[in-house]
């Protein structure tokens, strides 16, 4: 199973902006200068040795998991992530039919605004299927491309299966099982299981009661997961300020990760709010407390960017 | 979970024993909220025989402190962290919100001040 991220920003897509782009070049050059370099050779691996918070964006667009399993080609989520999936689709297939499986967690705009702008739809030859337990989701998608919104309609291209909630079925070999999220409006997490390997997609969550008794139907749907996507949106503090907001943070992520035996844990659905250092210092706190948590070092931890591939 | 409450000049000090997690949070809040109900508002956690808090614990705190703070004109000290309960206060950020003391004595004469 390979999994790559094309989207990993919650609530709206946010582009780096030139100030902070000129921020992260103004400390590379000054580290250069620092470490002396005198040399075009030495550039490559000085940018390579620099801080990821400073060599890199975790990236705007919002949420989108690309996931091939078996033969089969999984999109998890529609955010604007899913444009730029689309138009690296077209170029791996070269003009061959695309069969895609999209699995949206909830209609929440950052979840679904890549749609107008996922160029395979536009042609009729690509075999393309939303997956949902949501009543109706034609129409909300429909209602997204109406004319006072957007100028095209939504594309005849696509495809709707409704799920149930507490669902299991199966693409090709991949099996897929579905349980509801705590989210104002609802969300469904997504548990891809193909041969002995196992992911689980959870975005868009909320943990008020965090009794083992009450975490156990989520403990449970995650139980050894090789890879648990996880929403940690805000630190602890602003999870508490924003009540009924519906997400999460670290910590409890950490804490229901050790719980279910995820060997990977991946976090997703980033704070718009929050730039790149803020973000690589809460995976660094995140480390911090994993490393009291846990005696045996079983759980990684990562912090979901544009581009990141993971394969199981 | 062993939990034990002293009232000094009209401060709740209720002491824990155990670790504070997902399977003791609910018998934590439960016991301070009924003293809340009793119209209890100042409470100091004594923390000094906690092992190990989790987020589950580190909810019912911070939840808890606010509540006592907007609706009761309260507050919720916590004294005595083991160095590895420190360190979590201080990894969550909860440590810049909230009133820690070196020992229950200082925390209760913390509502004096």
């Amino acid at each position: 199973m390979n999994i790559r991220f094309w989207g990993v920003r919650g609530s709206i897509a946010t582009p780096l902006t030139n100030a902070e782009l000129a921020a992260k070049l103004e400390t590379a050059v000054k580290l250069s200068i620092k470490a002396g370099l005198t040399d075009k050779k030495q550039v490559s691996g000085f940018i390579r040795s620099l801080p990821l918070h400073i060599r890199q964006t975790v990236g705007g667009d919002t949420a989108c998991v690309e996931v091939k399993a078996a033969d089969k080609l999984l999109i998890l989520d529609a955010g604007t992530g899913l444009r730029r999936l689309g138009l690296d689709l077209v170029k791996r297939y070269r003009g061959n039919p695309i069969e895609a499986h999209i699995l949206l967690t909830h209609t929440h705009w950052d979840h679904i605004n890549g749609i107008p702008f996922f160029v395979p739809a536009f042609s009729s030859k690509n075999k393309l299927t939303f997956y949902s337990p949501y009543p109706g989701l034609k129409a909300r998608l429909k209602n997204q491309q109406n004319p006072e919104y957007f100028p095209a309609p939504l594309s005849s291209a696509f495809k709707f299966v409704r799920l149930n909630d507490c669902d299991k079925f199966q693409i090709g070999d991949v099996k897929i099982e579905t349980i509801p999220l705590n989210h104002p409006g609802g969300s469904y997490s997504y548990k891809i299981t193909c041969g002995d390997k196992t992911m689980v997609y959870a975005t868009d969550s909320e943990y008020k009661e965090l009794s083992a008794g009450s975490l156990k139907p989520f403990t449970d749907f995650f139980h050894s997961a090789d890879i648990l996507i996880f929403d940690a949106q805000y630190t602890m503090l602003e999870n508490v300020e924003k009540e009924d907001w519906g997400h999460s943070n670290v910590f409890i992520g950490i804490d229901m990760a050790l719980e279910a035996g995820v060997k990977k844990l991946v976090f997703i659905h980033h704070e718009p709010a929050y730039n790149d250092k803020k973000l690589y210092n809460i995976l660094k706190k995140a480390k911090e407390y994993v490393d009291i948590n846990q005696s045996e070092g079983g759980l990684e931890l990562f912090l979901a960017f544009e581009g990141l591939s993971m394969t199981l | 979970m062993k939990i034990e409450e002293n009232i000094l000049n009209d401060v709740s000090r209720v002491s824990l024993e155990g670790r504070f997690d997902a399977d003791t949070c609910d018998t934590v809040e439960a016991f301070i909220r009924e003293r809340i109900e009793k119209g209890r508002s100042q409470f100091v956690l004594n923390m000094e025989n906690v092992p190990f808090i989790s987020s589950a614990g580190l909810r019912v705190v911070i939840i808890i402190a606010r509540e006592l703070r907007n609706e009761y004109q309260g507050d919720l000290h916590i004294s005595a962290l083991q160095p590895t309960v420190n360190k979590v206060f201080e990894i969550s950020g909860l440590n810049n919100v909230l009133r820690i003391f070196d020992d229950a004595e200082d925390a209760t004469l913390g509502f004096s001040k």
